[in-house]
């Protein structure tokens, strides 16, 4: 079994008297669709920006590829290889989808590069091509979500973390981001996936962790945690 | 252009040969208009270098324009000796290093702020310089300062300090460029567009804020230095001017914010309206400024550059649009 590409122990972070993240360790496998899934405010876009050196974290470590990027700048976390596609799009309004996307090109992951050629990829991977040339400012919500997955692919990340893309999709326009997703892993890049979107979590992943109000309650294969009574209470409730 | 430099650079040089020889026939008023005119321009474009290509709009360059030129004066006059040759080649270096000392200083805290309270941050850094040139008696601010002569003989010195502007203008407005089409602007523009999206992708945000920073104020020094010699005598009110601090931005709105070309126009829109249109209208000029700057920021908000894009945008959609 390979190394772990991305590794967390033990992570906490409180907001004074909130515990957002309470004691959270998982491991990720390359090549992996890994969700995490839980109810409003369990701890999972938090999750996300404590891994990626947005907020640092009051306790415990992230390791990626097994060096500690905990305390890094988010630059440099991006540098080592890690992207990340906001919940909400964030496209850079005034440049054109090919110029959004050229700037992850440009930045990114260190190394060679050839900027055309890994723009045109990730436009084509995110199967937004044809928009190349439409300003950002045009378009639709669906889109924007596949420019910002294309944005963050374009940087060669070795992971990437999807926060919510299918959020306010249809049915159609969730199907086409699921099958994103999986081409995006077919390209060698390893996915964690922030989504609500339960049938859509269950048909793309090879793993799910559930948070809960900042705990990690259950780990393991879709159908498995499905069924986890601690998951269905978190969702539904008890009954008193 | 991007993809032919080398024409982009052609065109540019020929326009600078072009207004090079314009001092050959124009009247010696519309010589020191032009001599504004371009030195607005080199201005305005070492100020888009962080406020427009970066988003970080600064309401304080003329202390640059001050610490550069009151460098330089204090130097020169203590090597008054030298050749006159070699006296304008000393104040740049020493305006450069001293704005290039001042800027990288500053640039980690003020830097930190954005939108409006950087721009208000540094009106108070420009303040600040302005009451400690004033009140050290050693940098003879208040007293004034004099430049020794460097027109060589035989030459008019509004003609000479024309074409010294223009030489200073086309280098910062080449220096602008080169930035705008390198992966150092891509950044700032990222920056400008969403800090915190720049840096998620990767761009070392911190890093390349405060270099356009440093590089922004060393080119205004720089022509801060060659106005001190234009006037030939400066105190602190002549060159810490509220409205230098005012105009930069003005002109970059005007002609387009964020673009290379927006700051020249908007420059020389400005500069030509209120020296030459309005100039006759003495009782009101102040007041004709302000409507007439008023009327065309609400007809064209993003400048005259952003008015011909969101103009072709329409065209282009428009033509997309099947005729029903």
């Amino acid at each position: 079994m390979s190394a772990p590409i991305l590794r967390v122990e033990a992570l906490s972070k409180r907001f004074r008297g909130l515990l957002a993240i309470a004691d959270v360790s998982f491991a990720v496998e390359p090549g992996s669709i890994t969700s995490v899934i839980g109810p409003n405010g369990a701890g999972k876009s938090t999750l996300f920006n404590l891994v990626t050196g947005y907020l640092p974290p009051t306790a415990g470590t992230v390791s990626f590829k097994e060096r500690t990027i905990t305390g890094l700048a988010t630059n440099r976390i991006a540098e080592l290889g890690v992207s990340r596609a906001f919940q909400i799009a964030r496209p850079f309004r005034d440049l054109s989808v090919a110029e959004n996307v050229r700037i992850g090109a440009l930045f990114g992951k260190a190394g060679a590069r050839d900027v055309a050629a890994t723009t045109r990829e990730a436009l084509a991977l995110a199967g937004i091509a044809h928009l190349a040339d439409e300003p950002a400012s045009v378009l639709t919500v669906g889109q924007l979500r596949h420019l910002e997955v294309a944005r963050a692919i374009a940087t060669r990340a070795d992971l990437l973390l999807a926060d919510e893309p299918c959020a306010g999709l249809n049915p159609t326009e969730t199907a086409a981001m699921i099958d994103v997703l999986r081409r995006i892993r077919t390209s060698g890049v390893t996915v964690v996936l922030v989504e609500h979107d339960m049938p859509s979590v269950m048909e793309v992943s090879d793993r799910v962790l559930v948070l809960d109000a900042g705990r990690l309650i259950a780990d393991g294969a879709p159908a498995e945690v499905s069924k986890n009574p601690q998951v269905i209470a978190a969702y539904l409730g008890t009954p008193d | 252009m991007t993809q032919r430099p080398a024409l982009f650079v052609a065109i540019i040089l020929a326009a600078a040969v072009v207004l090079a020889a314009l001092p050959l026939v124009l009247p010696p008023f519309y010589v020191r208009v032009g001599q504004l005119m371009i030195y607005s321009a080199g201005l305005a474009v070492a100020w888009t270098i962080l406020g427009g290509f970066a988003g970080y709009a600064s309401f304080g360059n003329a202390a640059f324009i001050g610490v550069g030129a009151f460098a330089a004066g204090l130097v020169e006059e203590r090597f008054a000796g030298l050749p006159t040759p070699l006296l304008l080649p000393l104040g740049l270096v020493v305006g450069g290093l001293a704005c290039a000392i001042l800027s990288a200083a500053v640039a980690y805290p003020i830097l930190r702020l954005r939108g409006t309270f950087f721009a208000i941050a540094m009106l108070g850094v420009c303040h600040v310089c302005a009451e400690l040139n004033n009140n050290l008696d050693v940098l003879q601010g208040s007293l004034g300062l004099n430049f020794p002569s460097i027109t060589p003989a035989g030459w008019d010195p509004a003609t000479f300090f024309y074409e010294l502007y223009l030489v200073a203008g086309v280098i910062v407005f080449l220096i602008a460029w080169q930035i705008q089409r390198s992966r150092f602007g891509a950044g700032l523009l990222s920056i400008r567009e969403d800090e915190d999206t720049a840096r998620m992708l990767g761009v070392p945000t911190e890093r390349y804020k405060r270099i356009a920073f440093v590089v922004s104020a060393v080119l205004t020094g720089l022509l801060g230095v060659i106005y001190a010699h234009s006037l030939g005598y400066i105190t602190t009110d002549s060159v810490y001017r509220d409205d230098t601090n005012l105009n930069l931005i003005v002109y970059s709105l005007l002609g387009g914010l964020g673009t290379l070309f927006g700051p020249v126009i908007g420059a020389f829109m400005l500069v030509f309206i209120t020296q030459v249109v309005l100039a006759r209208l003495l009782d009101f000029h102040l007041f004709a400024t302000g409507l007439l700057l008023v009327v065309l920021v609400l007809a064209a908000p993003g400048g005259v550059l952003g008015f011909v894009k969101s103009w072709r945008l329409k065209r282009r959609y428009a033509a997309k649009v099947p005729a029903e």
